[in-house]
Order: structure tokens, then C-alpha cells, then sequence
């Protein structure tokens, strides 16, 4: 088999799970269908290898290939395949997505055990995972189009899979029109390329490309801004970033996969499948680092204030995300690609860890509530502070090489990057701050009531309501189910969470200056065309990078224990201090404030406007009106002849055939 | 196989006759076994059409009323084959629901419908300008008595503005045809209203004008564009589902297939003069249309509004003259029929859990015990929104490259109604199926016969997304052909702007 | 004989019957009326056809003849209709087709 063929299969089997657990909803009894999408995704993940296998048989310069099943739409000089693209950058996002969604999925086997929802829950995940595949394996721009709604819709679908709490559903209507607004901005960009380049092909609009356009061409340039606007959308990047904290009102394993690991990061994918065209259009690039830039360290602050724990951790992936968008944009690919696959490991790690310790709480996500369950939960604390520490880039973790390798590549760039590399330092150490700021606030000090009752044996159970509104709630299909689960009881979440925690530890080995290059050497054919390969750093300055990064992030964590451990209650010192500060941070930077009165409001005003005064008065009245008036004037001509009197009726008659008379008369004569 | 086309033609009617005739408990069977005939009948069209000629085929032209020069004529081509296929689909589900659902005077009601789809396929079979005439006129006549007999509300104030605001509407375009029958004949010629004989033959461009102004009247009354759509609002309030699922599904893309079979082809001077007006027209019908079913409670008048945002796509694509524009309006056609036509029979459903409220505000949570119904309407919500992925998706990308192409302002205007089509239906989902199920609501799952009605719309829908080509490339042929002229036009006229003022000053 | 006078006659019996039409309230003189412009026509058609010397003028005389007696027989059966309802013999007060 060749390597599409296995590209076939990757998409196939989590399709094919989709449709079992969708269609045997009924029948399928227990948890057997979480362990069909399971398996139909670890059938996935070892069709991703087959691929992987058989793509680095073939010669470097031949590891692109393109496979086309139908004709999916063909007229005038449009022609778009259902294509496939398989080739290091596709094969690298399969296996990290499929892999990452295994675990996810076998650790949701357990989690979502108690649902009501159990089959709906697998099959919209296997929906996901199939719609990623689609995204990444994608061979033209309809098709990654396509892909890309799919992940939005499947996000929707999730993020609102708890349908009766209406902030669950306001959240999933939000993130699906930040989706759509991406879906739009991608289909314009597309007709700029088609238009330019009369292709939708990715291989051949990146050919023609350099012929198509001078560098930093006008057209390219609003494209490139356009893909951006798609990326970012998807990637949760200023100014789009809204709806990811409110996405974390979808089931905590659902975080993990789509609002950190897999989908967010596909605008990072997106920008380096489509370097060729950021290369010849440098302004875009430019632009989409400066926002990288801005994106992380707007996160990065409000991290620091909000009290519920997965909302802490969405921000720490917006800011992660910035850091990967930064990398790519400054033609740090393969460091990018790396980060985002040390960040899936991590931060899905992390959402774990917090879906275990908010079944500890019995639903509260509130870290206000929490506390000393470093005794009570010993599996979920070390494997927990395993991904702080790879979050917080603690030396010789996964993500201290990552993130500090983008950086060097900033660096190196020169000139005005110099500005966003050392933004992205002081984000580093905001980033250490809070990834130990949940670690001792929720495991250290003094344990909670349910910490205690954990201790003692039992899970803390309260009665089930809205962790946002506190409204109450029954454990029916559409709230969250009656069971609580935590790592240390349940065989399957620790079977994913341990795995996460090894990597999130040591997977930076496969890329550590002057040792190891295995991924920017396997994605090597794909970034071969780059303008800037011979800017990457040398040996010598990464090193340097890596000791400032390693200095910053120790002496953040170190901060942190002195404020949330040794000297508790200086925050709220610093709360009283500095209240703007924290009410701007804490309203994030007033965004939500800002589009609801820039958007939400003048929409809804238009609406109204239009209900009320066009269509009742220019429509209603003056159309209609106008129509039914004249009709009512003629009706009304025509009623006055109608007397009733039957002489009337007689004399016009006889006046009609007179005139007749009279007409012919004279025209004969 | 040799397919006679007035067989499908007249089959409902006559199914509906024999209906009338039989005691009142069959005539609803008589009619169904009609449709689902013509639906079979269609699907033989379907596989027997030979894709790649652009002429039309199977067809049928006799003598009708010889001194007027109006023959019978009838045939299909690559631009109604789907719009016939669609009506003999979207005919058999709400048949079927309404032979479960107790009428008053069954024997009238089902020979109406029997009427109708007769007069709709006449419309769109017809090859004929007279003939085309006659079977516009005659769609009016089954619907003025299924609104006025079968409706719910106000419903006498609600089919005398439908009727007054299509029949005017439909004199218009019977001036219009006349006047373009009688000054295109040429001296001692004999008068002819056969489309192909008044493709050949040309009328003035200032005659072109203003009949071109005349049909489009009628053909946005029907589909319905802003600001004619006065009569939107209460009719879509009280006409039964059954009979609204197909005035909305079908009946209002017969003008926007007016345009493309007569005005374009037979006039291209004239369509080429008011192209920036109808399309300006298009882009506020889409933005308007979005903002107002946003801001709508009542279920049938979001999806009423969204239709005009929907056929503002589908006349923004025609009047870009442009090979993708109308290609993607044909496909759009189809693809708004197939998924109104479920939307609205999955409303019916709604409706009766819900004690008759169609009002979103008292509607919610129906999921919870429905999930199949959920699901159905779940795919059909994201269709309807042309999510990437549905056949909806594929037309409006093409409808949005046609008109970037040469009026790329308008098109980025249009791109907005994508957004805001995200907004107003996700929004109907989100507040009929989820959130808290409200007081009045019953939540219960799709009944058989609703469910038999709707699934296998539901599987068309997702299939024609995985494959859209299966239409693309049968009417691409046709559809190429008849914007060719008005496109010659365009295209002279950009490469002489020059000639055109020296004329307008002659 | 000039068929001239035949037909000048014959004005003149159409002009007193219309006269009697449209002056007249009474239903059965407006019939007699009628009658009267009904054989005006048929004078004028007797005569042209002798002035032509063709058949076809009489035979419409004959036809006009059957026309006119089924009128009359209508005519005086809503006469009748009306007097058993006992509604005034007026034809003004029939105003009934007033829009």
C-alpha cells in the first residue's frame, strides 16, 4: 500500500466510528461504544504510521504525493478534487492529532462514563478527529475549507454537548460564528489565489505563486491577510479569541482535544502549509507575528487572574497558540510544529489532570474553592505538575525546548523581532507564574472539605448544578451525568494520562540543539523551498537562549511558590493595590464589552430597525399600501357606474350602440 | 426508453381527478401514488439524460392555438432537469405527511396538490413563452385554494395579498410576453412565442428594457427578492406546512429559473442594462433578509426571511454573467429546495410538540427526548446554512466567485449573508432543540410517517454534499449556454464603452 | 317601393320602443318596449333582404321571432316571481346589482 492509500485509511476508520456509534446508539450497550471510537481512532493513529513508514522510503525530494478519489466540483476554471496531500507536514499532524485523540478518547471512556449522552459524545469526537484528518490531509483549499468548518462544527457540537445549561449553548453559538467569520475569510483569500494562480491545488498555487505575484503584491498581501483572518478565527488569536474561555463549557476531555491539542492549533498549520505564499507576502507575515506576539502576552496576563481552572488553562493555550503563530510566522517552522506538538502533549495533560480534580470537587472548577489535594489525589498531582512544568518551559522538559527554539529563531531574525522575542520572554515568565499558581492553589495549603472526604475514601458529591450560574440542574441527557470520576480511581484515565505526563517530560529529546534534529529534519521536504532556511540559529546562540529560558521560568515558578506558598495572602495584597489593573485583567482587556457594543448591538438594532419601520412602513405601508391604494381607486370608479339602476344600464347601451352607429357612419362615408 | 414527458406532466392532475372522484378516503392515496409515480418517472429522466449535450432532449412540440403561434411545447435541458427532479422529491414527503394529517374536504385539498405539481413541472418544462405563461398562472390557482381553504390565522387577509401581489406580478409578465411575441415578429414573419424561435429573432434594446423590467417584476414577486416580498410575512404565517414546504421550496425558484431560460437568453441587451441594479437588488434581498430573520421569533418567518436572503444568492449568481455565478445559482436552486422542504416538515413536527407555538421564545429543549428528530434537523439546519461540506456550501462558493470576478465589492457585501446565516439558523436550532425544555413543550420523538417524510430528504441532502458534481456536470452544458449572450453583451460593452455614449447620444 | 321608407319605419319604431325602455317604470310595458325594437330590427332585416333578394334576412327574422317569445316568456315569468313576492312592479326598486 502506498502512503495515501494509508492517508485514505487515517480518514476512513474514525468515519466509519462515527457512523457505527451514531447509528447503534440504541443497541450498542454500555461503554462498548466509547471503545469502538477508541479503537477506530488507535486504528487511526497506526494507518498515520503506516504512512509515516512508507513516506520515508521514498526519496526526499518525492515526499509529496497527491491522490484524488472523485470530481468533487468542476466548472468553467474551477476544479476542485476530493484530494488528499501526504507529505511530512500531513503525516507529522496526523500522527499528533490521532495519537493525542487516542489517549483522549480512552481517558473519556472512563470520564464521560456516568453521561447520558455516552454514544452522542463518541460519536461527535469521532466526527472531530475525522474532520482534523480531513483539515491537515487536505490537497486543495475547498477541501481544507471543508475540513476546517467540519472541526468548527464538530467544536459547536461538543462545546454544547451539555445542550439544556444555556451557557453552554450561548458558548457554542459563539465559537461557531468566530468559525464561520474564519470560514468566509478563507473563501475569499481562495478566490484571490484562484483568480491569480487559476488553481485551488496547494502544489500548484504555491508554483505558480512566485509568478503570479511580485513579492509583497497587493492582492497577496489582502490574501494572506484574508488566511490569517481564518487562522486566527480557528487559532483563537486576537482579535477572535472571544470564544475559547467560553468554550470550556463543553465536557473537560473536549477541552483537551479540540480547545487545545488538536483544533486550535490548526491555523498554526494552516500558515505552514501556506509559507510559500507568507514568504512572497513579508508584510503579512509580519503582521501575523506582531498579533502572535500581542496574542501571547495579552493571554499570558490574564492567566494570572482568573479563578476557574479550565478557563486558566484556555488562556494558557491562547498564549501558547501565539507563541506557535509566532513561530511560523517568523519562518520557524519546524520549532513551531514542535511547539504544537509539546503543547498537545502538555496542555491535554493539564486538562486532564483538572478534569480529575474538578470530579474530585463534584463539578466546581472554581480554584477560590480548591486546595491540598496533594495527599488525596497523588496520580493526578504528579502527572498534573508534569505538565505545569513542560507549560512553564522548566529546564529539560518538552516544552522548554520548544518554546525557547521559536524564540531563538526570533532573535536571530534580527532588527525589530528582537522586540517580539523579548515580549515572548516576559510571557515566559508570566506563563511559569500561573502554571504554578493552579498547582499550589489547587494541591497545596490546607485541604478542602472534599479534599478531606477524599482522604477519608469518599468522593465529595453535591447537588448537581452550573459551575458559572449555579443554577440547578438533574443528571438527564443534556446536563452533565450523576458520576463523578478521578484519575486515581479509573484504569483507562490513568492508562492516557500517564503516557502524556512521559512525554510532556521528556519529548523535547527528539530536538535539542547540537543533539538531536528529528523533526525539523523529517519536515525538512516540506520547508525545503523556505526563503529563510539559512536564517535558522546556530548552535551557540540556541544554547544561550535555552539558559535565559530556563533562568526565567525557575525563578518564575519560584515567585510563584513565594506568593501562593510561603507568603500566602500577598496577592490579595497586590489585588488591593493595584484594582484597576485587576479589573482590567479580569474583565480580559474589556473585549467581550468592546464587540458586544461594536457587533451584538448595532446587529440587533439593524434587525429591529428593519422589523419595525422597513417592514412595517416602507414595505407594509408604502408598497402594499401604495399597490392596494390604486387598486382601491380603480375599484372604486368602477363601483360608481354600477347603479343598479337597470334604465342606467339600458341608456349605456343604447348610447354605445349609437356611437357605433355613429363611428361607422362616418368612416364609411 | 422513449420518456414522453406529458406523461409526467399531466400524471398528478390526473391522479388528482381520479382522487376527486373516488370516495373521500382514497382520493389522498390516488394523489400520493401520483407523485410517487412522477418521482419514479424523474429518476428514469435522471439516469436516461445525457449529460454532455447542451440542447434540450425528449421533446415534445405540437400545435397548440396555431394562429397565435403558441405551440405545446415541452423538453428538458440541463437547467430544469433538476428543477423537475427537485419538484417530483419535494412532492411525495409532503404529500405523504399531509395524507396523515385529518383535512377537512380531502377529495379538494389533494386535487389541488395534484393540480399544483402539474402546473409547477408545466412551468418548468415548458419551452414555450406562452406555454410558460399559462403554467405561471396556473400555480396561483391550486394555492390561492390551499392558503385560503386549508390556512391557519388570518388567513383570507393572507391569500388576498398573495394573490393580488402574484397576479400582479403575473399581468406584468403576460404584458411582457405579448410584447415580446408580437415585436419580435418580423414583417410578414408569422408570430411565434416559442423560446427558440424568439431567441433567434431580436427585439430593440430600448423594447429589451422595459419587458426585461416587466418579467423580473414577476419573477421577484414569486421568488420573493426585496422589496417586493410584501406579501411574505402572512402568508408564510398561515399557509399549511405541508403546502408552505413546497411554496417555498419550489415554487419560488420558478422565477429565478425564469431568468435564466427566458430573460438572459432572449433578451441579453436588456439583462446586460439592469444587471447592476438586479444585482444590487440580489445583495440587499441577502443582507436584509439575514438581519431580519435574525431578528425573528417566529420559526417560519426566520426561515421565510432566510429564503429571501437565499434567493437573493441565487439572482446575485445569475446576474453576475458569469460562467460560475450561474452555475452556482442553478446548483443553489436545487440545493434551497432540498432543504427548505424538510426545514419546514421539521417545523410541522415542532409545532405540534409544542401546543402550536411557532414562536422560538416558547420553544426549547426538545433534544431531550427527541434525538433523532435533533439529528435530522441538526444536518439540515447546517445544510441550509451552507456549511462546507453540504451541496449549499458548494453553490454559494460558486455564487461568490461568479461575482467576485467582475464585481467584487458586491461579492464581499454578499459574504457578509454567509455569516449572518451562521447566526439566524444556528440560532433556530440552538432555541427549538436545546436549552431547558420549556412549559408548553412536549418533547417527542419524529413519528414514523414525519420521520419517512424527512430521512430520506436528509440522505439526498448529505449525499449531494459528498458529490455535488452529479449536478454540476449535467447542467453545466446548459447553463453555460444560456448566459452566453448576455455575457457577449457585457463583454462588447467593456471593450467599447466609447460606442455605447456615442449611441446614447444618437 | 325604396326600401328607404322601410327602414326609416322602422327608426322610428326602435327609437319609441328604447324610449319606452328607458322612461318606463313598469316591467311589463318595458317588456312590450322591448318588443317593439325587437320588430324594428326585424322590419329592417325583412327589408334588406328583399332588397337584396336573399333568404337569409328571414330566416334571422324568424330566429329574432323564437328569441324574442322566449324573452317575453322569461320576462313575465320574474313579473309573475315578483308579484308573488309582493314587491313592488317597479324596476327601480330592483337595484340589486349596485356594486
Amino acid at each position: 500500500m502506498s502512503a495515501t492509500d494509508y492517508g485514505w485509511l487515517v480518514l476512513a476508520f474514525p468515519l466509519a466510528g462515527m457512523l457505527v456509534t451514531s447509528f447503534g446508539w440504541r443497541v450498542l450497550p454500555g461503554r462498548l461504544p466509547g471503545w469502538i471510537a477508541s479503537a477506530a481512532i488507535g486504528l487511526a493513529f497506526l494507518a498515520a504510521i503506516g504512512a509515516l513508514v512508507q513516506i520515508q522510503d521514498l526519496p526526499a525530494d518525492q515526499r509529496s504525493l497527491v491522490d484524488s478519489a472523485w470530481t468533487y466540483a468542476a466548472t468553467a476554471d474551477l476544479r476542485v478534487d476530493m484530494a488528499i496531500l501526504v507529505d511530512p507536514l500531513a503525516v507529522f499532524m496526523c500522527l499528533v492529532v490521532s495519537g493525542v485523540s487516542f489517549l483522549i478518547h480512552v481517558y473519556s471512556v472512563a470520564y464521560m462514563g456516568g453521561d447520558r449522552g455516552y454514544a452522542r459524545y463518541f460519536a461527535y469526537l469521532n466526527y472531530f478527529v475525522f474532520s482534523m484528518l480531513l483539515l491537515v490531509l487536505a490537497a486543495n483549499f475547498v477541501i481544507l475549507i471543508i475540513g476546517w468548518a467540519f472541526v468548527g462544527a464538530a467544536s459547536y457540537l461538543l462545546i454544547s454537548f451539555w445542550y439544556r445549561r444555556a451557557t453552554a449553548t450561548y458558548a457554542g453559538i459563539k465559537a461557531f460564528v468566530m468559525n464561520v467569520i474564519g470560514d468566509v475569510g478563507l473563501v475569499i483569500a481562495t478566490f484571490l489565489l484562484l483568480n491569480e494562480t487559476g488553481t485551488v491545488n496547494f502544489r500548484q498555487v504555491f508554483e505558480r505563486a512566485p509568478d503570479a505575484f511580485a513579492s509583497n503584491d497587493v492582492t497577496l498581501v489582502f490574501a494572506c491577510l484574508l488566511i490569517l483572518v481564518g487562522a486566527f478565527a480557528k487559532s483563537a488569536q486576537l482579535p477572535l479569541h472571544t470564544w475559547l474561555p467560553d468554550a470550556m463549557e463543553g465536557p473537560t476531555p473536549v477541552s483537551a482535544l479540540i480547545h487545545a491539542a488538536t483544533m486550535v492549533t490548526a491555523g498554526v498549520y494552516l500558515i505552514a502549509r501556506t509559507h510559500p505564499l507568507f514568504e512572497l507576502a513579508p508584510t503579512a507575515a509580519d503582521i501575523s507575528a506582531i498579533i502572535g506576539t500581542a496574542t501571547l502576552l495579552f493571554a499570558a496576563t490574564v492567566a494570572l487572574v482568573v479563578t476557574d481552572l479550565k478557563r486558566i488553562i484556555a488562556y494558557s493555550t491562547i498564549s501558547q497558540i501565539g507563541y506557535m503563530v509566532l513561530g511560523v510566522s517568523v519562518a520557524a517552522y519546524g520549532a513551531g510544529l514542535f511547539h504544537l506538538m509539546t503543547h498537545a502533549f502538555f496542555k491535554a495533560l493539564l486538562f486532564m489532570g483538572a478534569g480529575s480534580v474538578i470530579g474530585a470537587m463534584s463539578g466546581i472548577q472554581n480554584i477560590d474553592r480548591m486546595g491540598g489535594f496533594r495527599r488525596a489525589m497523588p496520580f493526578t498531582f504528579i502527572t498534573f505538575t508534569c505538565g505545569a512544568l513542560a507549560l512553564a518551559a522548566f529546564p529539560l522538559t518538552s516544552g522548554f525546548f520548544s518554546k525557547d527554539e521559536i524564540l531563538a529563531f526570533t532573535i536571530n531574525r534580527g532588527g525589530g523581532y528582537w522586540v517580539l522575542a523579548i515580549v515572548g520572554y516576559v510571557a515566559a515568565a508570566l506563563t511559569g507564574f500561573y502554571a504554578f499558581r493552579m498547582v499550589f492553589r489547587v494541591f497545596y495549603g490546607d485541604p478542602v472539605p472534599e479534599a478531606r472526604e477524599l482522604e477519608e475514601g469518599h468522593l465529595a458529591h453535591h447537588d448537581p448544578a452550573n459551575p458559572m450560574t449555579g443554577e440547578a440542574e438533574d443528571t438527564d441527557v443534556g446536563f452533565p451525568g450523576p458520576e463523578h470520576v478521578i484519575a486515581e480511581r479509573s484504569r483507562p484515565m490513568k492508562a492516557a494520562m500517564g503516557p502524556l505526563a512521559l512525554l510532556a517530560l521528556v519529548a523535547g529529546a527528539v530536538q535539542i540543539p547540537g543533539v538531536s534534529d528529528v523533526i525539523e529534519n523529517f519536515l525538512e521536504p516540506t520547508f525545503e523551498d523556505s526563503r529563510f532556511r539559512d536564517t535558522a540559529p546556530t548552535e551557540g546562540s540556541e544554547v544561550i537562549g535555552l539558559v535565559v529560558g530556563g533562568l526565567i521560568s525557575v525563578a518564575a515558578i519560584a515567585v510563584a511558590f513565594t506568593v501562593y506558598v510561603r507568603r500566602r495572602g500577598i496577592s490579595l495584597e497586590w489585588r488591593d493595590r493595584f484594582p484597576a489593573v485587576h479589573r482590567f485583567l479580569e474583565h480580559k482587556w474589556y473585549f467581550d464589552e468592546l464587540y458586544d457594543a461594536v457587533f451584538v448591538r448595532p446587529a440587533a438594532t439593524a434587525g429591529s430597525f428593519g422589523r419595525r419601520v422597513v417592514e412595517t412602513d416602507f414595505v407594509q405601508g408604502f408598497i402594499v399600501g401604495g399597490a392596494t391604494g390604486v387598486v382601491r381607486v380603480g375599484t372604486s370608479f368602477a363601483r360608481a357606474i354600477q347603479t343598479g339602476f337597470l334604465r342606467g344600464y339600458a341608456l349605456l347601451l343604447l348610447l354605445g350602440l349609437a356611437a357605433l352607429a355613429l363611428y361607422f357612419l362616418i368612416a364609411s362615408s | 426508453m422513449t420518456i414522453h414527458l406529458s406523461i409526467v406532466l399531466f400524471l398528478p392532475l390526473a391522479t388528482g381527478l381520479i382522487g376527486a372522484l373516488l370516495p373521500a378516503r382514497y382520493a389522498r392515496w390516488a394523489v400520493l401514488a401520483g407523485t410517487v409515480a412522477v418521482l419514479a418517472y424523474a429518476i428514469v429522466l435522471l439516469v436516461d439524460f445525457d449529460g454532455s449535450r447542451a440542447g434540450l432532449q425528449y421533446v415534445t412540440d405540437d400545435e397548440w392555438i396555431s394562429e397565435l403561434g403558441i405551440r405545446y411545447q415541452l423538453g428538458i435541458d440541463g437547467l430544469n432537469l433538476f428543477m423537475v427532479v427537485l419538484t417530483a422529491i419535494a412532492w411525495v414527503p409532503c404529500t405523504l405527511v399531509a395524507c396523515f394529517r385529518e383535512q377537512d374536504r380531502p377529495r379538494l385539498f389533494f386535487f389541488n396538490m395534484g393540480l399544483a405539481e402539474t402546473a409547477v413541472l408545466g412551468a418548468f418544462m415548458a419551452q414555450d413563452l406562452a406555454l410558460f405563461v399559462v403554467f405561471f398562472d396556473l400555480m396561483l390557482v391550486p394555492f390561492y385554494f390551499l392558503i385560503g381553504g386549508w390556512g391557519t390565522g388570518d388567513r383570507v387577509r393572507a391569500t388576498t395579498k398573495f394573490v393580488i401581489y402574484t397576479m400582479a406580478g403575473s399581468l406584468l409578465m403576460l404584458a411582457g410576453a405579448v410584447a415580446l411575441g408580437v415585436l419580435s415578429t418580423p414583417d410578414g414573419g408569422h408570430i411565434s412565442f416559442s423560446l427558440a424561435v424568439l431567441q433567434e429573432r431580436s427585439v430593440s434594446e430600448g423594447t429589451q428594457q422595459w419587458i426585461v423590467l416587466l418579467f423580473a417584476l414577476a419573477f421577484f414577486v414569486k421568488a420573493p427578492l426585496f422589496p417586493l416580498h410584501g406579501w411574505v410575512p402572512e402568508t408564510y404565517r398561515s399557509t399549511p406546512i405541508v403546502v408552505l414546504a413546497l411554496l417555498s421550496g419550489v415554487l419560488s425558484k420558478v422565477g429565478a429559473y425564469g431568468f435564466l431560460r427566458i430573460v438572459l437568453p432572449v433578451m441579453p441587451e436588456g439583462s446586460q442594462h439592469w444587471q447592476e441594479l438586479f444585482i444590487i437588488v440580489a445583495v440587499f434581498s441577502i443582507l436584509y433578509g439575514s438581519v431580519l430573520a435574525f431578528s425573528q421569533d417566529n420559526v417560519r418567518l426566520v426561515v421565510a426571511y432566510s429564503s429571501i436572503a437565499q434567493l437573493g444568492f441565487i439572482v446575485l449568481g445569475i446576474f453576475a454573467l458569469e460562467d460560475k455565478g450561474a452555475q452556482g445559482a442553478v446548483l443553489q436552486m436545487l440545493n434551497h429546495g432540498l432543504v427548505v422542504v424538510p426545514l419546514f416538515l421539521i417545523i410541522g413536527v415542532i409545532t405540534m410538540r409544542s401546543g402550536g407555538s411557532e414562536s422560538l421564545l416558547r420553544l426549547g429543549g426538545m433534544a431531550v427526548r427527541a434525538p433523532v428528530l435533533a439529528a435530522l434537523f441538526l444536518l439540515v439546519t447546517f445544510a441550509t446554512l451552507a456549511m462546507p461540506g453540504s451541496s449549499n456550501f458548494v453553490g454559494e462558493l460558486l455564487v461568490l466567485f461568479g461575482t467576485f470576478e467582475d464585481k467584487l465589492v458586491y461579492g464581499l457585501v454578499a459574504s457578509l449573508g454567509v455569516v449572518l446565516a451562521g447566526v439566524y439558523m444556528i440560532r433556530v436550532f440552538q432555541r427549538t432543540m436545546h436549552n431547558r425544555v420549556a412549559p408548553a413543550v412536549e418533547p417527542r420523538e419524529i413519528g414514523r410517517i414525519d420521520l419517512a417524510a424527512v430521512a430520506p430528504l436528509v440522505a439526498v441532502i448529505v449525499a449531494l454534499g459528498a458529490y455535488p458534481n452529479f449536478v454540476v456536470d449535467r447542467t453545466e452544458a446548459t447553463t453555460v449556454r444560456k448566459i452566453q449572450p448576455a455575457r457577449a453583451v457585457a463583454a462588447e460593452q467593456a471593450r467599447a464603452p466609447a460606442h455605447r455614449e456615442v449611441s446614447a447620444i444618437r | 317601393m325604396d326600401v328607404v321608407w322601410f327602414l326609416v319605419l322602422s327608426a322610428f319604431i326602435f327609437v319609441i320602443g328604447a324610449a319606452g325602455v328607458i322612461v318606463r317604470r313598469d316591467p311589463l310595458v318595458i317588456l312590450l318596449c322591448l318588443e317593439l325594437m325587437l320588430n324594428a330590427g326585424n322590419l329592417a332585416l325583412i327589408a334588406f333582404a328583399r332588397m337584396h333578394g336573399g333568404q337569409a334576412g328571414q330566416v334571422f327574422a324568424l330566429i329574432v321571432m323564437v328569441v324574442a317569445a322566449c324573452e317575453v316568456v322569461i320576462g313575465l315569468g320574474i313579473i309573475v316571481a315578483m308579484y308573488r313576492n309582493r314587491l313592488r312592479i317597479d324596476v327601480d326598486e330592483m337595484t340589486e346589482l349596485r356594486g
